[in-house]
């Protein structure tokens, strides 16, 4: 049996994980069982050492899940943009694959595309196979 | 009562920790009168052969200073750490990996191939590389294997203390030495400084502006920085803000920007990520909300090493550890 993509995602707990809720019980469009989502406070919050902390206990990939522009309450959301740019540039230099770890922005009602989003990349991910 | 046995060792650094003892000055003197040094390669004549002469926890404290990297390191500070009571990390390297752990973005292939044999003065027709084992004269030669990556000493073998600079200042080893002698050392595992962050302790701290914020980055090279004000106000990266103070600023008051020599505060796991994560903060927070994904990513960009700059003192010790190679 092929092993399963190991993916995190940490989604925020105001806009994506209302969404990512409604999504588990939309079957066709569902992420249900494929992710075990780590629900945030603000992607702003999600720190770039609990990425690499994902990555060094195994995770194949890494989804930050925030609002939107000019949605977030705290504009956390602009932080966590450049904070997984600026990362992106660093695992590269590391001889990770920088698609690894991505940032995206859902609403709240959005949780077709979050479905969608998720599914999608943990197929990226399982074209990528683990880290090493 | 005789007095405690005291040892000093070098692997994988460049002297300067040697340097830093010597910097004692004239506390050097009160330190030989408190404890016998009985092994200092790099100084006095002792032989391997006097450490594995004694017997074990005989030493009272060994200090060890640079990265590990080779099989002769390996061998030696096991067997320091068996003959000592206490092991304390000297220095940058043995506590982070130091500048000799950037290494850890190639390995023992890639860097023979260039000191072997790519870089322009090396004349090398034959492309002999180091080997473990060579016949010469129907005799065999051996020389330690040089490991693929670098490693921090608490990577090899227990450590106790940590003293943490490039190199440590003179009133940090003085204090640790003063500490081990009167038994007033804290919890094993406690890195021998301040438990702020140096931008806690910056000169310019009064000049940092309550909100900063990095329109552009600027290489230290390519500005003439007022040594009056807050190097990050003036768009230069200083990793101040993840960095542990204790260093004495010496870099600040020489108008240098931080490098992280001193590591990460306390409770932080990796130094470079949590740079990263300060600096991304920093970029652009002015005008977060009118910029596109182009225009961050064009700001994201003028840093062109961002594991070099986050990591320079510190990839071994990193979550990590090394790059991938392929």
């Amino acid at each position: 049996m092929r092993e399963e993509a190991k993916v995190v995602v940490f989604c925020c707990n105001w806009s994506v994980y209302p969404g990512l809720q409604l999504s588990h019980s939309a079957a066709p469009t569902g992420a249900k069982g494929l992710v075990d989502p780590i629900v945030t406070m603000c992607s702003g919050r999600v720190s770039p050492e609990l990425i690499l902390e994902a990555f060094s206990q195994g995770a194949w990939g890494v989804l930050v899940a925030g609002c939107p522009p000019e949605e977030c309450e705290h504009n956390g959301n602009y932080k966590a943009r450049r904070r997984v740019l600026l990362l992106q540039n660093l695992l590269a230099q590391m001889g990770i694959e920088p698609q690894r770890v991505r940032f995206e922005s859902f609403s709240t009602g959005e949780s077709a595309k979050l479905g969608q989003t998720i599914r999608g990349f943990v197929e990226e991910m399982r074209g990528l196979g683990p880290i090493e | 009562m005789a007095k405690p046995k005291v040892a000093l060792y070098w692997c994988a650094s460049c002297g300067g920790c040697e340097e830093a003892v010597v910097d004692l000055a004239e506390d050097i003197l009160k330190v030989v009168e408190a404890v016998d040094i009985i092994f200092w390669p790099v100084a006095m004549d002792f032989k391997k052969a006097d450490v594995e002469g004694m017997a074990d926890g005989e030493i009272a404290v060994s200090f060890i200073n640079g990265a590990i990297r080779t099989e002769e390191q390996g061998e030696m500070v096991k067997l320091l750490r068996r003959k000592s009571g206490l092991v304390v990390a000297f220095g940058s390297c043995a506590h982070l990996g130091g500048i000799p752990g950037l290494a850890n973005f190639w390995n023992r292939e890639t860097i023979f191939e260039r000191v072997y044999k790519g870089v322009p003065t090396m004349d090398n027709p034959e492309g002999v590389l180091p080997q473990t084992r060579t016949a010469v004269a129907g005799k065999e030669l051996t020389i330690p294997e040089f490991w693929d990556t670098v490693h921090t000493l608490d990577q090899v073998i227990p450590v106790d203390y940590y003293l943490p600079g490039c190199a440590p200042p003179p009133d940090l080893i003085m204090n640790a030495i003063t500490a081990i002698l009167e038994g007033k050392l804290p919890e094993k595992g406690a890195v021998l400084a301040p438990d702020k962050s140096l931008c806690d302790t910056c000169p310019l701290a009064d000049s940092k502006p309550e909100k900063l914020s990095l329109k552009e980055v600027k290489r230290p090279y390519e500005v003439i920085l007022d040594p009056e004000k807050c190097f990050l106000a003036q768009g230069v990266i200083c990793l101040g803000p993840a960095t542990r103070s204790g260093c004495g600023e010496r870099c600040i008051n020489a108008c240098m920007p931080c490098r992280g020599c001193f590591g990460p505060t306390k409770g932080a796991r990796d130094q470079g990520a949590r740079s990263l994560s300060f600096v991304a903060s920093l970029l652009g927070i002015e005008e977060e909300e009118k910029m596109t994904d182009e225009e961050v990513e064009k700001l994201i960009d003028q840093i062109p090493d961002p594991a070099g700059l986050f990591y320079m003192y510190s990839l071994p010790s990193s979550l990590l550890r090394r790059r991938i190679m392929k």
